[in-house]
């Protein structure tokens, strides 16, 4: 039977391989869908569009124009100003309710691409550029000709890129070439910022008083268990903990706190999982030498586990902002705002966030807003792109420490 | 110190606390209501709450969530555990790392963006080649969400091989069997526990998962078990009446309970399972 090097062997080597090649597959059908996604995402971020612009209004440097929330404002009064308006009506005009009412009723500030010289400019206008088509970028390379020949006079064709420097500084608007990321933006980095916050020494809390204090006691496996099985909970349900406590027990309605606390709940076991095993990690030589040194028990956790930790920990961290920043159901559920006009002013304001920006621009069902929420995706996916790598490169880093 | 330490342990158990407190409150409300009765809850094919007329028979959310949990697993079980046999048995620790990490990419994407992949490429491509394809279906959602439980599949299983001591790789190799041979007769089944876990916990976060059935599977209950179809599951009707204005305290509003409940307790006897085959049927190497 034994044929080492024959026919017999071949054949088996061949198998061998077969097999390897079938279970290769998946991996690649795996990584190319990845791919594709990728893809999709960012050339879905462009197309070609014909608009027949409405140069109506004056035009300022963006630089003379930008101030935060209140670019609005800075604006209408530079345009005003233009008109040949004394200073003192201005200032009467942005005063009375009534009159800014009808003026933004009629008027719009919008944010456009600079025709010559710098890229950006700010343009008070009462009508708005009509987007006559919008193709798909690669079938509009395809029909460039056609288009051109059948734009009418007057009428431009040009690549808009969805995702330029305009996005992160428009706000909201029911117009997709207007509508922009700076609520969702500052909405997503007041919650991340709360979480850290909150999640950390929640997290790193727990997670030392599991590993150092608890031993093995009834209430520490309780704990335990408790933790295992939330990982499991789905995050919508966290949504619906976090609405009828928060939102409604503790009045706090549907603000940035109330988001920030539901997710801190989501992501606290992600938190804990990745600080009991930094923290497992320390070797107990060190610790008895801390000990042998006089130190107390909370000396010993903070300037010897916890300084060797360091890294696993803020791995960890990463991963649950990571986590935080993409979840979107629980704040659907406790009731983050459809339509968020403005960026949120501090943690207890409305709020809206980005993949909470990314949902409704999709809901609306409406070619332009996918390429705005295809523009979106992107930001959110290189920023988690980007804490994914650093978690990758801290968890290389911090294999080899011991 | 140590107290203040304890308070922050005794928040996981408070969370858990507050979720169960929070669901049972109001579902016990929701069937208090003369409307509602247990059987029709569990019987009828009917979920109309946010409607005049109201009827409140949960299957059409189960159905839907069955059938697009159905999808994923079978897409996303032979993928995954495929790649862990790759991964664990055929490539060098390097392209190991390297893979594993592109996974864990993968599972990181958020569901709302498989969502719009779904939606916006996965269906039109499929609506080219299978006729009567809603817009909105379990399928394009099932296929999607397949591809997001398998880095949970392929990770969890991956360990479970490598956990495989090489004594018995080494006893199989000795009398003389295959490569192929030894994953199928040794490995597969020593690490049957942790595959079967992974699997679980795979169905568990299908069971949950929100995002990518709202935008793709649409927001019609349904009792049907055609993957052409636009269904409801039990999280998107979550969504869908937390994002309309059911007044609290409403009957619409507490269906929105009593769903999140059965859910809870699926997920949560899902999770259970998993972890009790893990301990009950672990093989122990010394």
């Amino acid at each position: 039977m034994l044929d080492l090097g024959g026919v017999e062997a071949r054949r088996r080597r061949r198998r061998v391989r077969a097999f390897e090649a079938a279970v290769f597959v998946p991996v690649l059908l795996a990584l190319a869908l990845l791919a594709t996604l990728f893809f999709d995402v960012i050339t879905d971020s462009f197309s070609w569009q014909v608009i027949a612009p409405h140069n109506s209004g004056r035009s300022f440097a963006f630089a003379e124009g930008f101030a935060f929330h209140r670019t609005w404002e800075n604006v209408v009064r530079l345009e005003l100003l233009a008109q040949g308006r004394t200073p003192e009506e201005v200032d009467a005009l942005l005063a009375d309710p009534e009159a800014r009412r009808l003026f933004a009723a009629r008027n719009r500030v919008e944010l456009m691409p600079w025709v010559d010289g710098l890229p950006l400019r700010w343009l008070v206008t009462s009508s708005r550029d009509d987007h006559v088509a919008d193709l798909p970028l690669f079938e509009g390379v395809g029909r460039r000709r056609e288009l051109l020949a059948s734009a009418e006079p007057g009428q431009v064709v040009l690549l808009n890129a969805w995702l330029d420097w305009s996005f992160f500084l428009k706000n909201a608007s029911r117009s997709p070439a207007m509508a922009g990321l700076l609520p969702a933006l500052v909405g997503s980095l007041m919650l991340i910022a709360l979480v850290i916050l909150l999640a950390v020494p929640l997290g790193v809390g727990t997670a030392v008083y599991l590993e150092e204090y608890a031993g093995d006691t009834p209430f520490s496996r309780l704990v335990e268990l408790n933790l295992s099985n939330l990982a499991g909970v789905p995050s919508v349900v966290y949504g619906i903990l976090g609405l009828s406590v928060f939102v409604r027990l503790l009045g706090l309605g549907p603000v940035i706190l109330a988001g920030a606390l539901t997710l801190t709940l989501l992501v606290v076991p992600v938190v804990v999982v990745a600080a009991r095993e930094a923290i497992r990690s320390v070797p107990d030589s060190l610790r008895q030498a801390a000990y042998g040194l006089g130190a107390t028990r909370s000396q010993v956790v903070f300037r010897v586990v916890l300084p060797g930790a360091v890294s696993g920990i803020t791995t960890g961290v990463i991963l649950a902002v990571a986590r935080a920043l993409g979840e979107t159901a629980p704040l659907l559920v406790i009731g983050a705002a459809a339509f968020v006009p403005r960026p949120p002013a501090g943690p207890l304001s409305p709020f809206t966030a980005i993949p909470i920006q990314v949902y409704n621009w999709v809901s609306e069902n409406d070619v332009e807003f996918t390429h705005v929420a295809s523009a979106a995706i992107v930001v959110l996916l290189l920023v988690l792109g980007v804490l994914y790598s650093l978690a990758f490169y801290l968890r290389r880093r911090y294999e080899s420490r011991w | 110190m140590r107290a203040l330490l304890l308070a922050c342990a005794a928040l996981s158990v408070l969370t858990t606390f507050g979720v169960v407190a929070a669901l049972v409150g109001e579902t016990a409300a929701f069937f208090a209501d003369p409307a509602v009765t247990f059987g029709e809850f569990f019987t009828s094919t009917r979920w109309t709450p946010l409607f005049a007329d109201k009827s409140f028979g949960i299957l059409p959310l189960l159905s839907g969530t069955f059938l697009v949990t159905a999808i994923a697993l079978a897409v996303g079980v032979p993928l995954g555990l495929a790649s862990a046999v790759y991964l664990s048995e055929f490539a060098p620790p390097g392209r190991r790392r390297r893979v594993t990490g592109l996974l864990e990419l993968l599972a990181g994407v958020p569901t709302v963006v498989l969502g719009y992949f779904a939606l916006l490429f996965v269906t039109p491509l499929l609506q080219r080649v299978i006729p009567g394809l809603n817009l909105f279906n379990a399928l394009s959602a099932g296929l999607v969400m397949g591809f997001m439980i398998l880095p949970t599949v392929s990770s969890i299983s991956t360990d479970a091989m490598q956990a495989v001591p090489s004594s018995l790789r080494q006893a199989a190799y000795g009398l003389g069997a295959t490569k192929v041979q030894l994953i199928f007769r040794v490995v597969l089944p020593a690490a049957l526990s942790g595959i079967v876990a992974s699997v679980v916990l795979a169905m568990s976060r299908a069971v949950g998962e929100t995002m990518i059935v709202s935008l793709a599977a649409g927001q019609r209950p349904l009792f049907t078990f055609d993957a052409r179809e636009t269904i409801a599951t039990m999280t998107s009707f979550i969504v869908q009446a937390a994002t309309g204005d059911q007044p609290a305290g409403s009957l619409a509003s507490r269906s929105l309970y009593a769903v999140a409940a059965t859910l809870f307790a699926i997920t949560l006897l899902l999770n259970l399972a998993s972890q009790l085959v893990v301990r009950r049927y672990r093989e122990r190497y010394e």
